[in-house]
Parts: C-alpha cells; sequence; structure tokens
C-alpha cells in the first residue's frame, strides 16, 4: 500500500504546505510519516515519495543517510540515544551507558531480544546540564529524558516493554 | 559582448568578462590554481577547500562610492583568512595572490587533509598516471604528512554502483563532481551521497544501477580514481597508452573520441584498442561521450571478424585471393547490367559510400542506403550548414524534436538541447508518447501515432506554440522516426522541410532540417545520392546484390528469403554475419578503428578518424575493394588515398565543394582548456589536436530555388478487434551487430520487448516480464512485456533490431 493510500489525509495536509513546484521540500515531514509506524523506512517508501515529489530515489536515500533521525533498517521499537559528548562525559555519561549496557546485556547498537530497545550513543543533544541525558524515538515521536540514573532509566524500560507487550 | 572586468593576478593583469570564476580567470591567463571539486562545466560548490588563495579588494568609500586612493593607486584590502578561487567571481581592480606563502599553506594543508584518508594505492590504481589529485599532491602537498598511516580509514575498494561503473570508496575524495554532474548536465540525478562526515559515500538507488547512458563521463571528471569503467579497471596504465584521434560510429551525432591503445601479451602481442575516450569539440560533444559509444567497440576486435575473402564452392564458403573474389563479383556485377543492385549502410565512410554511388552510376545499378528512415534527400536542400552549432543556440532560437527520443538515439544531441533551452531557446517536442526532453520542453505537442505530418503541418497555426515558432530568429527541426517507417518518415521530412521553408528558417547558420538516423554516416549516404527502398524483398529478388556494412539476414527474415531468390550476392563487412553468410562471395573490410576516412554527421559536418590499430588479416578499406572490382569491370575508381577519394568527391558532389582533406584537419583554440597537462582541470578528455571538421553547404545556403515535394498523405493503420497499432522504437541499446559483441553492455540490452499501457495490458491479461507471442504481417516471435503509463492505450511499442523485425507501423496480435 502506498504513503498516499495508507495516510491519504496527512499526505494531503503535507503536500498543501508547499507550492506544486517546489514540492521536493516536502520529502522530509514525508520520511517522518513513512517512519512513524515501523520505526525505519522501507524501499517501497522512498520509491513512493521519490514518485510523489518527481525526485530521484537516490535524492531520497541521500537524505535519509545524511540524518541520523532517519533510519533504514529494522531495529527496536525504540531507539534510546544517550548524548556522550564531553559536557555530558564529565557528567558521568559514559559510565551511565556502560551501566545501562550491563543491566540490559546488550552493547551500544545492539537491540534487546525482545525488540523493544535499541541503545545508541550521539552526539551533542543540547542539554549537557542536565547529563546524563538520552532522547527516546519510538512511534510516539522524540522525547527527551534528562538527569537520568540507571534505575530511573531501568524503569522506564519496563514501562516501555509493558506497553509493547 | 559581456562587461569584462580587469583584475591582477600574481602580478599579472587579466581581462575577463565579468561574472567569470577566480579559478577560472587565472586558468585564461596561464596561471593553475589547483582544485579538484571545481569543473569549468559545472556550477561552483566549493567543497574541496583546495583552491584556496588570497584575495584583495579596492576599498570604496562609502559616502562617494570612489575608490580609495593610496600612493596613487586604489587602495586594496585583503581578507584576514583565504578564500576559494573557485566561488568568488572577479571584480574591477581584484588582487588575487595565489602562491603567497599564506595561500601555499592552505593548499598544502588541504592536500595533507584529503590524504589522511585516501589510500595513496597509486601503484595499483587506474588512475595513477592521470590523476590530478597524484598531480597536484607532487605540485602542491607538503611533501610529508604528520598524520599515521596506520590510522587511516579503510573502506570498501570495489562497490560497483551498476556494472558498468565501480566505486573505490577509500579513494574517493567527496567532491561531487559526478554527483553534479548527473544532476546539472546529465539531467539523471542517480548517484547521490549517502551518510555524512567520514562515513559519506556515493551510492546509487536506481534500477539497474547508475541508471544513466552518460555514467562514463564521470570517471573523466573523478579527480581520483574512485570511479572507473568496468571496461578499463585493471586494463593497462595510462603511460603505455598511445593516443590516435576518432570519430565514434554509433550514431549521427558523431562525437570526437580519442582511441587508447596498447600492445599487450594478452591479445597475443597484438596492439589493441583498451578504452574509447572524449575528445573535445565544442561544437559537436564537448567533452562529453554516451556510454554507447564508449563501450561498444569490442566488436572491431571481436573473435567474428572477416580476416580474408572468401568465395563459395560447391555451397561452402572457401578461402580466396582478393584477386580471384573481386574478379568473381566483378564479373557478376557486369553481367547483371540493370538488375545491379547495391545496399549500402551508414556505417561506411564518405569515401567508400562515394566509390560505391560511383560504380552503380557506372554500371548503370541502383544504390539503396540500408535505412529504416526516408526523407533525407530534403537534408540536403534545407538541412542546417555552415556555421550551425547547438552551442550557440540560446534565446531567439526554436527547436522542434518531433517523433524522435533523443535520450536514447541520439544522447549527446539531447545533451546539447536540454542547454540550449536552459539559455532561453524554445524548444517544442513533439512525439505520440513522452520522452525525457519532455521536461526541458517550452511546448509539448502530444499526438495520436500517424498523425505526425499534420501535427507538423498544424504548428504554425497553434496559438501560442505557433506564435513562438514564427516569430523565432533562427529555428531548427529535428525529426526522427518513432513509431514510424521509411515512407512515414518522409512524409513527415517534407511537412518540416514545407514549414522550415516557408517561413525562412532555411540556408542560415542555426536554421534547417535534421534527420536523426540511425547510423553515423546515413547524412554523407543521402549527400552522395543514395536513395532509400521501401521494400527491399522486391528489389532483391533475383537480383544480383552488392552488400556494404549491413546485415539484412539477421534483421529481416523476409530479406533473408529474398536473398536466397537473389542471383548473386556479394558481401563486403568487418565480421562474420547472418548475410555474410548466405553469400557467394564475401570481401572482408577494414573497422573504423584500423583506417582513416571522413564522417557526415547529422548535423552535416564532415570529421576525420584516424587509424589506431593495425590491420586484422588481409582485410581492406572499403573504398578500395569497391575500386578493385570497379577495375575488372574497367571502371576507374581512386582506391589508394583516402585524400584522393575526398578530392574528387568534393569536386563533384555539390554540397562538399570547397572543402579540403587539410581543412577538416584545423582546430581552433577551445574553452575550457583539457588536455594532458591540464587534467585537474577539465579531466581525462583529450584535447583536440587532429581536427574539428567542417560543415556542409545546403542547396538553400548556396542560394539555389528549393522545391519541397508535396507531402505524401500515408494510409493509416487501423487494428482490428484483438489487434494492436505496433511502432517501432529505437532504444540506444540494441542487438545491433556493433553493439552485441560488447558482452559488458547484455544486461542494458536485455530480451526482445513488447512495451504497453498498463490498462492494455489489463485487457489482455497480460503482466509486467510475462513472455508473450507477438505476430505481425508474417512475423512471429516471443517478447517480454514491459509496462509503462506514457504511451496511450491500444499501441504496442516495438523496440528495433531487438529480434522483431518491425519496419513500419503495424496491426499485431499480442498473446
Amino acid at each position: 500500500m502506498s504513503l498516499a493510500e495508507k495516510y491519504p489525509k496527512e499526505v494531503k495536509q503535507i503536500l498543501a504546505k508547499y507550492p506544486p513546484e517546489h514540492k521536493r521540500s516536502a520529502v522530509m515531514p514525508l520520511l517522518y510519516l513513512a517512519q512513524r509506524e515501523e520505526g525505519y523506512i522501507t524501499k517501497a517508501a522512498m520509491q513512493d515519495i521519490a514518485r510523489m515529489l518527481d525526485i530521484s530515489e537516490t535524492d531520497v536515500a541521500s537524505i535519509v543517510g545524511f540524518y541520523t533521525l532517519y533510519h533504514d533498517k529494522k531495529e527496536g521499537k525504540y531507539r534510546m540515544q544517550v548524548c556522550t559528548d564531553l559536557p555530558c562525559a564529565l557528567r558521568g555519561a559514559d559510565e551511565f551507558l556502560d551501566n545501562l549496557c550491563a543491566n540490559l546485556g546488550i552493547k551500544v547498537g545492539e537491540t534487546t531480544p525482545d525488540g523493544v530497545i535499541t541503545l545508541e550513543a550521539v552526539m551533542c543533544l543540547a542539554a549537557c546540564d542536565k547529563a546524563p541525558v538520552f532522547q527516546t524515538q519510538g512511534p510516539d515521536g522524540i522525547k527527551y529524558h534528562e538527569n537520568m540514573t540507571v534505575d530511573k532509566t531501568m524503569e522506564l524500560i519496563e514501562a516501555l516493554r509493558k506497553s509493547s507487550a | 559582448m559581456a562587461k569584462q572586468v580587469t583584475l591582477t593576478i600574481d602580478g599579472k593583469q587579466v581581462t575577463v568578462p565579468e561574472g567569470t570564476l577566480v579559478a577560472d580567470a587565472a586558468k585564461m591567463a596561464g596561471i593553475d590554481i589547483p582544485v579538484f571539486c571545481h569543473h569549468p562545466k559545472l556550477e561552483p560548490v566549493g567543497m574541496c577547500r583546495m583552491c584556496l588563495v588570497e584575495i584583495g579588494r579596492p576599498v570604496r568609500d562609502r559616502a562617494t562610492g570612489q575608490f580609495v586612493m593610496e600612493n596613487g593607486a586604489p587602495k586594496i584590502q585583503f581578507m584576514p583568512k583565504l578564500e576559494t578561487a573557485c566561488t568568488n567571481k572577479v571584480e574591477e581592480g581584484m588582487v588575487v595572490l595565489t602562491r603567497s606563502q599564506k595561500a601555499v599553506e592552505g593548499q598544502k594543508g588541504t592536500i595533507e587533509f584529503l590524504l589522511t584518508s585516501h589510500p595513496l594505492d597509486c601503484p595499483i590504481c587506474d588512475k595513477g598516471g592521470e590523476c590530478p589529485l597524484q598531480n597536484l599532491t607532487v605540485a602542491y602537498g607538503p611533501g610529508k604528512s604528520r598524520f599515521l598511516y596506520d590510522e587511516k580509514m579503510h573502506l570498501d575498494k570495489q562497490v560497483p554502483l551498476g556494472e558498468l561503473i565501480w566505486l573505490d570508496r577509500e579513494r574517493c575524495i567527496q567532491c561531487a563532481r559526478c554527483i553534479r554532474f548527473q544532476n546539472e548536465i546529465a539531467g539523471d540525478p542517480v548517484i547521490g551521497f549517502d551518510e555524512r562526515g567520514r562515513a559519506t559515500q556515493i551510492v546509487s538507488f536506481s534500477d539497474p544501477g547508475f541508471d544513466s547512458v552518460f555514467s562514463g563521463n564521470t570517471t573523466d571528471i573523478c579527480p581520483v580514481g574512485a570511479l572507473t569503467t568496468s571496461d578499463f579497471r585493471f586494463g593497462a596504465r595510462p603511460w603505455e597508452l598511445q593516443a590516435h584521434a576518432s570519430i565514434c560510429t554509433q550514431c549521427p551525432v558523431g562525437c570526437n573520441t580519442t582511441l587508447n591503445t596498447r600492445r599487450e601479451a594478452k591479445s597475443g602481442g597484438r596492439i589493441v584498442v583498451k578504452r574509447v575516450m572524449p575528445r573535445q569539440n565544442e561544437d559537436v560533444n564537448e567533452i562529453w561521450i554516451c556510454d554507447k559509444g564508449r563501450f561498444a567497440y569490442h566488436y572491431t576486435e571481436g573473435k567474428q571478424r572477416l580476416t580474408r575473402p572468401m568465395i563459395r564452392k560447391d555451397g561452402k564458403l572457401t578461402r580466396a585471393s582478393w584477386d580471384a573474389a573481386t574478379k568473381l563479383a566483378a564479373e557478376n556485377f557486369q553481367k547483371a547490367k540493370k538488375n545491379f543492385v547495391i545496399l549500402a549502410s551508414g556505417r561506411l565512410s564518405n569515401e567508400d559510400l562515394f566509390n560505391l554511388k560511383s560504380l552503380a552510376e557506372h554500371a548503370d545499378g541502383k544504390a539503396y542506403i540500408y535505412s529504416h528512415m526516408g526523407g533525407g534527400e530534403l537534408t540536403s536542400l534545407v538541412g542546417v550548414g555552415e556555421g550551425t552549432n547547438f552551442g550557440s543556440m540560446g534565446a531567439g532560437t526554436t527547436i522542434v524534436v518531433v517523433a524522435s527520443d533523443l535520450y536514447e538515439e541520439a544522447p549527446v544531441w539531447y545533451l546539447r538541447i536540454k542547454q540550449a533551452a536552459a539559455r532561453g531557446a524554445n524548444l517544442i517536442v513533439m512525439n505520440a508518447r513522452e520522452t525525457k526532453l519532455d521536461r526541458y520542453a517550452s511546448f509539448t505537442v502530444r499526438y495520436a501515432y500517424g498523425d505526425e505530418v499534420k501535427a507538423v503541418s498544424d504548428l504554425a497555426k497553434k496559438g501560442k506554440i505557433g506564435d513562438t515558432f514564427l516569430k523565432s530568429e533562427n529555428a531548427v527541426i529535428l525529426y526522427g522516426s518513432d513509431g514510424l517507417g521509411v515512407s512515414g518518415s518522409a512524409a513527415l521530412a517534407s511537412a518540416c522541410a514545407k514549414l522550415l521553408h516557408d517561413n525562412g528558417f532555411t540556408g542560415r547558420p542555426n536554421n534547417g532540417l535534421i534527420g536523426v538516423w540511425g547510423r553515423a554516416n546515413d547524412q554523407g549516404a543521402w549527400e552522395m545520392g543514395f536513395e532509400v527502398e521501401e521494400d527491399l524483398a522486391k528489389a532483391f529478388k533475383g537480383k544480383t546484390v552488392y552488400i556494404a556494412g549491413a546485415d539484412p539476414v539477421a534483421d529481416d527474415p523476409k530479406l533473408a528469403k529474398a536473398l536466397e531468390g537473389a542471383e548473386f550476392v556479394a558481401v563486403q563487412d568487418v565480421m562474420t554475419t547472418a548475410t555474410t553468410e548466405i553469400a557467394d562471395v564475401v570481401l572482408p573490410a577494414q573497422a573504423f578503428t584500423e583506417r582513416e576516412g571522413t564522417l557526415t554527421s547529422g548535423e552535416r559536418r564532415v570529421q576525420r578518424f584516424y587509424p589506431a590499430v593495425p590491420v586484422t588479416g588481409e582485410a581492406k578499406a572499403d573504398f578500395a575493394i569497391t575500386s578493385q572490382i570497379a577495375r575488372h569491370m574497367g571502371i576507374v575508381l581512386e582506391g589508394t588515398s583516402v585524400s584522393a577519394v575526398f578530392d574528387i568527391l568534393a569536386a563533384s558532389v555539390k554540397s562538399f565543394e570547397g572543402l579540403t582533406y587539410a581543412r577538416l584537419a584545423e582546430v581552433r583554440p577551445q574553452w575550457p582548456i583539457v588536455g594532458r597537462s591540464d587534467l585537474y582541470y577539465g579531466g581525462t578528455t583529450y584535447e583536440n589536436t587532429q581536427g574539428m571538421g567542417a560543415q556542409l553547404s545546403a542547396a538553400a545556403g548556396r542560394g539555389e530555388k528549393v522545391s519541397i515535394p508535396k507531402v505524401e498523405k500515408e494510409a493509416l493503420v487501423r487494428p482490428k478487434e484483438k489487434e494492436l497499432l505496433a511502432v517501432p522504437v529505437t532504444k540506444l541499446y540494441d542487438r545491433g551487430t556493433t553493439i552485441l559483441p560488447s558482452e559488458l553492455l547484455h544486461e542494458r540490452i536485455g530480451e526482445a520487448k513488447v512495451i504497453l499501457h498498463p490498462e492494455t495490458a489489463k485487457s489482455l491479461g497480460v503482466e509486467e516480464d510475462q513472455k508473450v507471442s507477438v505476430s505481425f504481417n508474417g512475423v512471429n516471435g516471443e517478447a517480454a512485456v514491459k509496462l509503462t503509463d506514457t504511451i496511450s492505450v491500444g499501441v504496442a511499442l516495438i523496440p528495433r533490431s531487438m529480434g522483431l523485425a518491425i519496419r513500419e507501423p503495424v496491426a499485431v496480435k499480442v498473446k
């Protein structure tokens, strides 16, 4: 099923925001839409968007490749993105991440066996003063979690697991 | 003329047109500023930072706007940091320092940075020896790096972007020349960057990979060894190669090429062609060629090459001497008298065609051109002539393309017309289906197959489109054979010629008619007076036939049958074909790579090609074979010197009057500068030192009275129930005898196809890729269904030379 068939209202709304001669500008919101359900963008969806906007599939794929918040592979339902830049590291982000890994039994970049959490280390989330900090990227969008401890994080993960079950 | 701006570069006063970039202005003045991402044919991006220079600008008084003077000269203010010469435009009074200490340090630093993730595997790199990165590292680099070799980035070294082009990820310096070429020049944005930072890489998501007929050009402008062709990859080192000027023989554009050759053990000690490269001719192909021209040369060295003359004895072809073979042919030709028929193709040179035509005239025979298109005699009357150049067309010129898919039929014309449209030319694309050129058209006219003539005749009356056409200063019409046979295209040519003639668009540069022919020198054959015969089967029956450079037996079962019933068949070709198999005498001809001669392009430009490799076996040049046969018949035709044949030709064919063989070899200075010492700037395209050719005059240009024959109305094909209208179309890659021996193109050629609208397919109950049986006019064959919604319902497109012998529109049954 194509994106326009699946989400007719949203697609129409997104396209209406741009003048027809600049419709290629709708590529990013359409990619978010395509990513919403599965947590990643399928090749078919990229083809679909390329056709809709009259641009090449390679152009669409380049945008997916450039931006870190677009994904082209199926991973966990939630991506837990922990900032490990210098100011965060000074506030214990590395240690936090190591402990989290130990608790979850996975390495950075891996997904929990139940498919709920993928753990990632990322660059600046612009919240150094509230480190350790991470964001979750999931079906309900992106959410910030500040001043986190491992215990608090495990509670959050349990809640996410419950809601996913 | 654009406003001129004077600036000083390294102490030298330079005057260039306004808007010129500093890097280009320096090049014009003979000063090299190193560049990687900048290319004179592409828009500036400033990605690689190699061209860092110091730029100073005269200070202006804010109140008066006048230059502030200091010691009698304008005061110059330098920017605190280095700037890129490739993104800054020249300004009056600008001072540029390219070799100051600061600039040199900047350039050294950039090289040092670029090399931190470059493998430095020059000894095994295809580009080594003609590599801008290698050259500029030696000329501008620091000599030593402070980075640790062990900490270099290592990435995939063999990534196919498609089956024709390969990427070496760790050699890539992310200059984006290839991506920009595909976006800006080719108009096929099928490659792009994936990821970011150090992980950035070139990718292609198209199907097939790198789906563009211009892909090979990216390997020429790649400033490193990242992009290579599967043809030349690991083939040879550039310094082992000899360069020979040539002309591409695959289509009527006549792109200038260079054949790189070397003697090699791998080929049994023979000298062979290792690659085809573009050769600069800004009037024809600029510095580009299409992939067919680049890769479809392998037939010249294929196993199928004919090496010696043969005569049929007791039903079998057996080896014979040249004397015996030509004598046998001559005896039969003489005996035939009026029943002597010559069939020649546009693969032959002007000189070959001239001798063949002369033979036909002296022997009272017929001389036909093997073409699926008619109307060529009109291009001699009102064709484009001297001074015509797509590169000079812009605002005020109208270009009409009718019944042709230029991207598939003449790719470099597609590029040139796309650019003319961008410069402001009115582009009117008329076709029964959507073609790639539509995207750049000011107007598109859609007609039904069969209505071509009417559409052209009505063009001037068509409101805004008609006004645009009539009000133009100049107009050219390119007509083709999309959906047309011989008589259909001849009728279309008349309609186009009439439209041009009636409105004064003839006899001047950038005005006139251009035929989008099937072969490289069809135009030459028309100039020589060859005719096209619609019913070749009838023309062959019971006759004595002399076929040169054509393979009718493989192309059409009907012609095969007709030739069986011919009195005598002599076939002259470079390789074994289905037609040489049935011949009574076989005459081996030299390939264009082995000899010299001239070809006439569709723009009526006569250009010379030169010998590059030694002759195969006992093969002779076509004109020499014809001359030898003629001599046995008591007819004297020049047979030793090409230039002598050309002189006789120029003296007897009016449009060639005034041309000399030497004049064709003249060159003029061209921009951008390319060549072996400027690899970093223009790419590995060869400079033109052996001739840019010269254009023919048209009858209208010579002031002769021109009368256009009345347009013959074509009988429309009306498919019955359960039938479709099948029309022939031309695809770039087909199963032609000169393409098939290039195995690397087989994936692109594919299988016999019939192209349908999805709705047509639905009503027939067939699906994409399904094998169906196709029958029309006694032809039965199998083909795979391809679907596209860019054509009309009820029409079946059948590509020519793909296994189904379609010559004109017919009613077809698809099951």
